[in-house]
């Protein structure tokens, strides 16, 4: 039997389709072009084919911005982590819990810009508060220049996106949480399992779903970290590039030094480092759900 | 009872009537209106100046030539586009009646005006890319950028095309900023006179140290340093202009950066590892505060306002920074000249009026800049705020001679000495943002990785001239 091909869902999608072709496809068809272009933005971009590929390869920026990139990804796990922990300590029925569960969100919904700024206020040198504390204890004689020492520059950035994150993946696996029977509890307790080895053999297998989906986005969202490191070191990378991530090179390289096409290349390589984690995460997914 | 109505409408009567007396007040008499005094100026309007433009007053135009309009052969009925670099809102009201007047001196001819703040150098450049770059733009001479976009050709050639006359208005050091083949690309704006904020609780009542004595060279400054830290526990609030970390070298150092007959790079010089030498010496001594030491002016300003440095070198026009953000600290300041370098040159801190190459209207566009920049528009924005113009001319206002009053006015009198030595003395060079990436790396590796001096800036030289060579 011949089945009527029918236009009417098409003519539905055009519009949808026209923004995404325009708003998503173009740049990235554009962005591939520009890769192989010499393009300072203001003139014509002139062809240069593989060089910017070439440079990258030669790039001691870029292979320390990738290795930052791939270093950033240790906050997945601390934020799966300390978000479970979280959310286990307020799913309970206690008075007044809404307001702790909505605490711990507010970070997620302030601004990234505003957060980054009072972060450089707690570590400022002079009148910063951890300086103030550190040497009120007497762990410190001297301030600390925090955010001009190389050495805290990252790990600075991923204090400040766990805890922007925590709470908000906290939310996540709060739903989780009240998804799983309250009688696989019970059996845990009737079968001797303490607090611990109730989470342990219960909650955590229940979240799986929950941990796998906060890991792909986590960890795709550490890939693409620019805001706290452009907040943090007032859009200079940190000293000695300390700072410096894929993305923040990517910026810098095409709005500081007006590299367009080289910043392409690396944006098309970060895309494929993304694919690459993204099919990864699925299919990980895929094997847990056990889905073919 | 006849009488306890009557009673009571009387007492009704006089309620109504004072409603309604409430209601509809008797017209009151309009009070004279204050008579400030006001300043005739030229042919076209009057312009009260106080703190701000307060009034626009328009007159009868006089007749007979306007000693502005300078620019023969303006395209009739031309429509500009002309950008400002961070002047809204403060200064709306002066912008706005200088394009009325521009406006009235060359009829026919009318401007968009449009201000652009932090994101101006990229908004810059993206309207290049989509083809709609204003005629006109306020660029930075200080940071570059005018000759960022004359070597792409996309400013206008302004020494082959303005008059000997209109260019002889300016200082010639400052017409001859940013030189690209030795032409120039701008018309110089205002100017900032680069003074020493000192804030008088720290510097004298805490270190000891006298206002007055602020050292006139750069060499001092470790010694001095270290006796704030010594004495205050606070640290020295220093800045390199990262963004063109060679004109600072140049200026501070007295280093050749480029040698323009065999067109390499020299920053390498003994003069040159001096000059780092220093600034390492003294992150090594713990007496600079590293997180203003590579960064934006903002940074170090913040630092300052908020009491946390002992001086601070900027332009006097941001003390209305310091007066607004921290006023109890206000009553502390003290302004010193800012150090000369070894070049004994004075670094301009030039803002400037730069033509798109393509504009369909030069004549037009070049009739803005130079009215925008002229001796008498630069004068009343002088009144404003403390910068100062870049034409001789302005200096001959009784404004310039008067004894200043507030501090930050200080520099006022001696501006036009000042603003008269100012030149450009680093030479053009190709890829300055990419060359300054080297530059900024091997200083870097110097103060903080404990790489020699000598050798940070040498392997600096290398790349920067395999990079041009390339």
């Amino acid at each position: 039997m011949h089945k009527k091909l029918s236009l009417t869902p098409y003519l539905f999608l055009t519009p949808a389709l026209l923004v995404i072709a325009v708003f998503v496809l173009y740049p990235i068809l554009a962005v591939i072009y520009y890769s192989f272009t010499d393009y300072d933005i203001v003139t014509a971009p002139q062809w240069v084919g593989l060089a910017n590929y070439q440079h990258l390869l030669r790039d001691a920026t870029f292979w320390l911005a990738l290795r930052h990139s791939l270093l950033y990804l240790i906050v997945t796990p601390t934020l799966i982590i300390l978000s479970i922990l979280l959310a286990i300590a307020v799913n309970r029925k206690l008075p007044g819990i809404q307001v702790f569960r909505a605490l711990y969100y507010l970070p997620a919904v302030s601004g990234s810009i505003a957060v980054g700024i009072t972060w450089r206020w707690l570590f400022d040198t002079q009148g910063g508060l951890l300086n103030g504390l550190l040497i009120w204890l007497g762990l410190l004689k001297e301030p600390v220049q925090w955010l001009s020492e190389p050495a805290f520059t990252l790990p600075i950035a991923m204090l400040l996106t766990i805890w922007m994150g925590v709470g908000y993946y906290m939310v996540i696996f709060l739903a989780g949480l009240q998804n799983i029977p309250e009688e696989l509890y019970d059996a845990a307790m009737i079968d001797g399992c303490n607090n611990l080895q109730k989470h342990w053999y219960v909650s955590l297998p229940g979240l799986r779903p929950q941990i796998t989906f906060v890991a792909v986005i986590s960890s795709l969202a550490a890939l693409k970290v620019f805001d706290e490191i452009y907040v943090l070191t007032l859009r200079s990378g940190g000293v000695l590039d300390s700072g410096v991530t894929m993305v923040f090179m990517l910026w810098k390289e095409a709005f500081r030094l007006t590299h367009a096409g080289y910043a392409s290349a690396i944006a098309l390589v970060l895309l494929a480092i993304t694919l690459v984690f993204s099919v990864m995460n699925i299919r990980l997914q895929e094997r847990d759900t056990g889905a073919v | 009872m006849r009488t306890k109505i009557f009673a009571l409408l009387i007492v009704t009567s006089i309620l109504l009537g004072a409603c309604a007396s409430a209601a509809t007040p008797a017209p009151v008499e309009q009070a004279p209106a204050t008579i400030k005094e006001t300043v005739v100026v030229k042919q076209t309007e009057i312009v009260q100046q106080t703190q701000v433009v307060e009034k626009i007053v328009e007159v009868t135009p006089t007749p007979g030539p306007n000693p502005e309009a300078v620019i023969e052969g303006v395209e009739p009925n031309a429509e500009l586009t002309l950008w400002t670099f961070w002047l809204s809102p403060t200064f709306d009201d002066y912008i706005r009646s200088t394009i009325a007047r521009f406006e009235q001196t060359y009829p026919g001819v009318k401007v968009k005006w449009e201000d652009h703040q932090v994101t101006f150098l990229d908004d810059y450049r993206n309207a290049f890319a989509a083809g709609n770059a204003p005629d006109v733009a306020n660029l930075s001479d200080t940071e570059g950028w005018v000759r960022e976009f004359a070597q792409k050709d996309l400013l206008l050639n302004l020494s082959d095309n303005l008059p000997q006359e209109v260019i002889d208005q300016y200082y010639p050091g400052l017409f001859n900023l940013q030189l690209v083949d030795g032409k120039s690309y701008q018309v110089p704006w205002y100017q900032a006179v680069a003074v020493e904020l000192i804030n008088k609780q720290l510097y004298e009542e805490q270190a000891g140290l006298t206002a007055d004595e602020f050292p006139t060279t750069f060499e001092n400054f470790p010694e001095l340093c270290q006796t704030i830290k010594d004495e205050t526990g606070t640290l020295c609030d220093l800045r390199i202009a990262y963004t063109d970390i060679l004109r600072d070298m140049a200026y501070q150092g007295g280093v050749d950066v480029f040698d323009t007959d065999t067109q390499k790079f020299t920053f390498d010089s003994p003069e040159a590892v001096a000059w780092l030498q220093m600034y390492v010496d003294m992150v090594k001594a713990g007496t600079l505060d590293r997180n203003a030491l590579l960064q934006e002016d903002r940074v170090g300003l913040d630092l300052f306002t908020s009491g946390r440095a002992a001086f601070y070198q900027t332009g006097p026009q941001l003390i209305r920074e310091v007066r607004n953000n921290n006023p109890g600290m206000y009553g502390y300041l003290a302004v010193q000249p800012a150090p000369v370098g070894k070049s004994g040159a004075l670094n301009p801190t030039s803002m400037a009026m730069s033509i798109k190459a393509d504009t369909p209207y030069p004549k037009a566009a070049m009739a803005l800049a130079v009215f925008m920049t002229n001796p008498r528009s630069q004068l009343e924005f002088s009144k404003l705020v403390g910068i100062y113009p870049s034409t001789p001319a302005s200096y001959d206002d009784p404004f310039f001679t008067q004894a200043p009053v507030a501090i930050e006015d200080q520099a006022r009198p001696i501006a036009k000495d000042i603003i008269s030595k100012q030149a450009d003395i680093v030479p053009e060079y190709p890829m300055p943002a990419d060359v300054n990436e080297f530059v900024r790396q091997a200083v870097e590796s110097a103060l903080y990785n404990n790489v020699p001096a000598q050798q940070a800036l040498s392997d600096a030289v290398a790349e920067a001239n395999a990079l041009i060579a390339e």
